[in-house]
């Protein structure tokens, strides 16, 4: 008996990493090497006749001109204004999802009493609603002659072209995609808050205003911080929102520049050379995220 | 001609890719190439009015220096007498709705396919779709401005002109055109003018360079240009009168030429696309840089209760002035369904077919039965859009987009960059 | 004023100060608050409501309404009964979105049981590979994904097998997270002693472990199904032909062309399938349910 213990204790030794084997194994084929692709095509030094970087597997042959370009282009030159301008709608977009984000998610955790499951399904609900498809109907809502002009008219407001170039219409996209993701994290981590903390500070009769200052907002300041940079991450990365509300140059994020240079043209040594630009950028949030993360996990073993 | 592959690296490479002889034969472009691929400025170039220092490794036919594209015995055409595929999937690469749904259709259900259409918005999307490793497609439909370049990397093949009775309805300059000699890898498509598509409810008067209605900030908000860096940098540089030459490979005048569009960014919000033929007619673009098929198509996209006089199409007078342009068909190299592919390039060669895809797309094609007269007689364009009618002697004198070398297309491609991120 | 009948309320005997401003007191109803909420359902769904009303416009108009009809489903030229594509990409979308959790939610559960039992420095490692897909933004992996298959996986043909290969490293990450944090809840007691009563490892995990994971595997896989359908980025990198096209690069490639009514009757089946789905698995959740955490709690655990 004894030793068919042994016996499973050393097969579940190996057993661990068997299982953990194929997943690994798939995120080096399919995440690492990916990665590496892109840096063989951003460093390569050559170009074929259609004008397409021949990728240089050998990082001895790396040439770094053409990101060199990238980058002061980016830093200095014709992307500058690309750069500034993904930013500020990140930074724009960001903060109207914790405006309105920040209170949906504290009132569906702690507030709603008896009707909670219904807010939590109906705020989950654009989860199962498509992006593509959520954007698609505020194309028909902003229309010169749709019904937000319609309304609008009513109150004697001429009609607003949102649709042509509108920056004001992309970060109200931006915002309105990506707030299910916002709220989401934040609502699990508000909902993790000991109920008898607040209430404590109730009967001590302190305000609304001053429990949520000095209980509420600093115990959610990690759910808050993991929301904005979750939200973050793909917000500085996109390009379909601002191609289906505005499609103008005027309003150009850096995804728009990638998927011009990769999809659209032979150019992929400059829209590799801007993911990894974008990358780095975003390095600092993902690993402040992923040691955010690791934190958590820990205090939970 | 040898185009075996060449990489640095010695990997064996599928696609083809530049030969070795080439590279070391100190083409200036490639060695500029090197490092600097996006900024090759000015050096190497493209001068057509001289026959010598040709800088790319394929011919660039003119009309004045026409093309006999080779036959290669790796790329031959298909054998006589075989009989048409049938069931699967039909893959056609081509711009979006420039295909009549119902030709399509008819055509899939006679011969059992599904036909499917890969849209894209401009050449160079072509381009890159086309030569994604794995793909195939059945039929595409490239300008004498990829055709060289297509055939020395194998991406069409031959045709077999034998199940392509048809030929014999085309314009006679078509039959034998300039850079395709004999036709032997392409059949034209579709001719048209490059222009200006405006509503003529809402623009006054056209001023003589009518180019100018895009600079026009009375129009601010709703005004577009081709999503097609040849057409639109091309426009600019004869609104600004720079040169007629819009294959230039000047890098002060593309600079020139980009800097005005991208004074349109903030002037007139200026937005570029390729969809004249639905964003005049309903509205939301008084002015748009459009083909000539743009505005007759567009008549079909009016909103119920506005007719065809609400439209306008604005191209030069003389001929020797307007942009010209045709689109050809071709059949991939990697076409599953060449066969079927040629009973199609042959229906659409077609007098009634031809008539049909017309009268929905708008694209007149360079068919002998469909002259201007008869379009205009049979009512399929109305007579205050006569502009848009395009006529053999255009095609005689016209501006034309030509191929160019790499080093050329490098250079617009930076310049266009630079527009689409804002300026 | 007072909130007598909320049980806190019952619970807290303090007494109420009879006059004080709104912002002082502690037991005012959150009117506010209710208000933005409501607000954000409205905002957040209505428009979809219209986008779904437009599907059924007598008209090419998709912003004014011209009566209803169905013509823009079946038989209009151009409608999704019609134009193949259409019906075409809802399939593939389907499809796609089937085939990924089939991959992803084995090989994230196996992930996931490895990492967090195995421990030692290369399960730290592997641990950290397996998170930033997480984080990664998806242009960032539609880009890398497309340029290893275009220029060195090129046996992996664009199209649905490389759609395949992107949607299942996008949301195998996922599986981990969620699995991973139900399994270290539950912790490695009762594999231990299942296997101190002489249980094989692998019988462990099938009759102690699998079915204590059953809830928050069947959470992950409700993650995948949606991140596949959701999934815009990685698939339009990836998709090749037109085809291949899902639902959101048909969409996405519709908008900017000529859009007409098709779309949002295309948008609408899109959206009763993934409802369907959802109805599906939350009974199928119920009927299966064990632990005590409900799905909604496994779904909001991640992140």
């Amino acid at each position: 008996m004894a030793d068919r213990t042994l016996d499973h204790d050393r097969a579940a030794r190996r057993l661990w990493p068997a299982l953990a084997l194929p997943g690994t194994f798939w995120l080096i084929a399919l995440f690492l090497v990916p990665f590496y692709a892109v840096m063989a095509v951003a460093f390569s030094g050559y170009i074929n006749v259609f004008g397409e970087p021949i990728p240089a597997w050998n990082p001895l042959s790396w040439k770094f001109d053409t990101f060199t370009q990238v980058l002061s282009a980016s830093v200095t030159g014709e992307y500058r204004a690309v750069w500034i301008r993904t930013g500020t709608y990140t930074v724009a977009a960001l903060a109207i999802c914790v405006a309105v984000g920040y209170p949906v998610a504290y009132y569906t955790a702690r507030l709603a009493g008896k009707r909670r499951g219904l807010v939590l399904a109906l705020i989950l609900a654009p989860w199962w609603i498509n992006y593509i498809t959520r954007m698609l109907a505020w194309v028909n809502l902003l229309q010169d002659d749709g019904y937000v002009n319609k309304t609008l008219g009513i109150f004697g407001v001429a009609p607003i072209s949102w649709l042509s170039g509108n920056a004001f219409t992309v970060v109200l996209a931006l915002a309105y995609g990506y707030l299910p993701f916002f709220i989401i994290p934040l609502f699990a981590s508000l909902d993790r808050i000991d109920q008898r903390l607040l209430e404590a500070s109730r009967d001590l009769g302190v305000g609304m205003v001053r429990t949520f200052l000095h209980v509420t907002l600093p115990l959610s300041k990690i759910g808050l911080v993991t929301a904005m940079v979750i939200t973050a991450l793909p917000l500085t990365g996109d390009y379909y929102t601002n191609a289906i509300v505005s499609g103008s140059p005027n309003t150009t994020m850096v995804g728009n520049q990638v998927e011009l240079f990769l999809l659209q043209g032979p150019q992929k040594n400059l829209g590799a050379g801007l993911v990894l630009l974008l990358s780095l950028v975003l390095m600092f949030f993902m690993a402040y995220y992923l040691v955010l993360t690791q934190r958590a996990s820990r205090e939970t073993r | 001609m040898n185009f075996e592959g060449f990489d640095p690296a010695g990997r064996r490479r599928p696609r083809p890719q530049l030969s070795r002889r080439r590279l070391l034969q100190g083409t200036v472009w490639l060695g500029a190439g090197v490092g600097a691929a996006p900024l090759l400025g000015a050096c190497g170039g493209d001068n057509p009015a001289a026959s010598s220092g040709n800088s790319a490794p394929y011919p660039l036919a003119r009309p004045d220096r026409p093309v006999k594209l080779p036959i290669k015995d790796s790329n031959p055409p298909i054998d006589d007498g075989l009989d048409p595929e049938t069931g699967g999937v039909f893959k056609i690469l081509n711009y979006d709705a420039y295909m009549a749904p119902g030709i399509m259709k008819a055509f899939g259900a006679e011969y059992d396919v599904d036909v499917q259409v890969t849209p894209y918005t401009n050449y160079d999307e072509m381009l890159s779709k086309i030569r994604a490793p794995g793909q195939s497609f059945d039929l595409v439909f490239p300008g004498p401005g990829q055709m060289s370049k297509m055939v020395f990397t194998d991406l069409i093949q031959p045709l077999n002109h034998s199940y392509i009775p048809n030929l014999e309805n085309l314009w006679p300059e078509y039959q034998d055109p300039w850079y395709d000699k004999g036709a032997q890898y392409t059949v034209p498509y579709t001719i048209y003018t490059t222009g200006v598509v405006y509503r003529a409810d809402r623009v006054s008067s056209v001023p003589e360079n009518g180019y100018d209605l895009i600079w026009d900030e009375k129009y601010a908000g709703k005004i577009y240009i081709l999503d097609d860096m040849w057409e639109a940098i091309g426009m600019s540089m004869l609104r600004n009168g720079l040169t007629t030459n819009i294959n230039t490979s000047d890098a002060s005048l593309v600079q020139k030429a980009t800097d005005s569009l991208i004074e349109l960014i903030d002037s007139v919000n200026i937005k570029a696309n390729i969809n004249a033929y639905t964003e005049v007619p309903e509205g939301k673009a008084t002015i748009h840089q459009g083909w000539s098929g743009d505005v007759i198509a567009g008549q079909y996209y009016l909103p119920k209760g506005e007719t065809p006089e609400v439209l306008g199409y604005w191209v030069p007078e003389e001929s020797s002035k307007r942009v010209t342009g045709n689109d050809c068909i071709a059949i991939p190299k990697s076409a599953k369904k060449p066969m079927l592919a040629h009973t199609l390039i042959n229906d659409l060669l077609d007098n009634d077919i031809s008539l049909r895809n017309f009268g929905w797309n708008g694209y007149q094609p360079p068919i002998n039965k469909l002259s201007a007269e008869y379009l205009i007689d049979q009512g399929y364009i109305p007579k205050n859009l006569g502009s848009a009618v395009v006529v053999p002697d255009d095609f005689k004198t016209g501006i034309t987009t030509y191929e160019v070398a790499p080093s050329t297309e490098a250079l617009w491609r930076q310049n266009w960059s630079k527009f689409k991120a804002g300026g | 004023m007072t909130d007598v009948k909320a049980p806190r309320a019952a619970a807290s005997p303090a007494a109420q100060p009879t006059r004080v401003p709104p912002w002082r007191n502690p037991w005012r109803r959150p009117y506010v608050l209710a208000g933005i909420t409501w607000a954000y359902v409205v905002w957040s769904l209505v428009p979809v409501l219209v986008a779904v009303q437009f599907s059924f416009n007598d008209g090419r108009s998709r912003s004014v309404w011209q009566g209803f009809s169905t013509q823009w489903y079946c038989c209009a030229d151009g409608s999704v009964g019609e134009d193949s594509s259409l019906l075409r990409a809802l399939e593939n979308s389907l499809i796609l979105a089937g085939a990924t959790v089939l991959i992803a939610t084995p090989l994230g559960v196996m992930l996931a049981m490895g990492l967090t039992r195995w421990r030692s420095r290369a399960s730290r490692v592997s641990n950290g590979i397996a998170l930033v897909p997480l984080v990664t933004p998806e242009i960032v992996l539609g880009s890398a994904l497309y340029l290893v298959i275009v220029n060195l996986y090129q046996f992996v043909p664009l199209g649905r097998p490389a759609m395949l290969l992107g949607h299942v490293t996008l949301s195998v990450s996922y599986v981990l997270v969620v699995v991973r944090s139900r399994l270290q809840s539950i912790g490695p007691d009762f594999e231990e002693a299942a296997r101190d009563l002489g249980a094989s490892p692998l019988r462990a995990i099938r009759t102690i472990l699998l079915p204590m994971l059953m809830p928050s595997i069947f959470a992950s896989a409700m993650l995948v199904f949606a991140t596949s359908l959701d999934d815009f980025v990685v698939s339009q990198f990836l998709f090749g032909d037109a085809s291949n096209a899902t639902v959101p690069v048909r969409l996405y490639n519709a908008v900017r062309n000529a859009p007409t009514p098709a779309l949002n009757a295309l948008a609408t089946l899109l959206l009763v399938a993934s409802f369907l789905a959802l109805v599906l698995a939350y009974v199928g959740l119920r009927t299966r349910r064990r632990g005590t955490k409900s799905a909604l709690a496994e779904l909001t655990d991640f992140g």
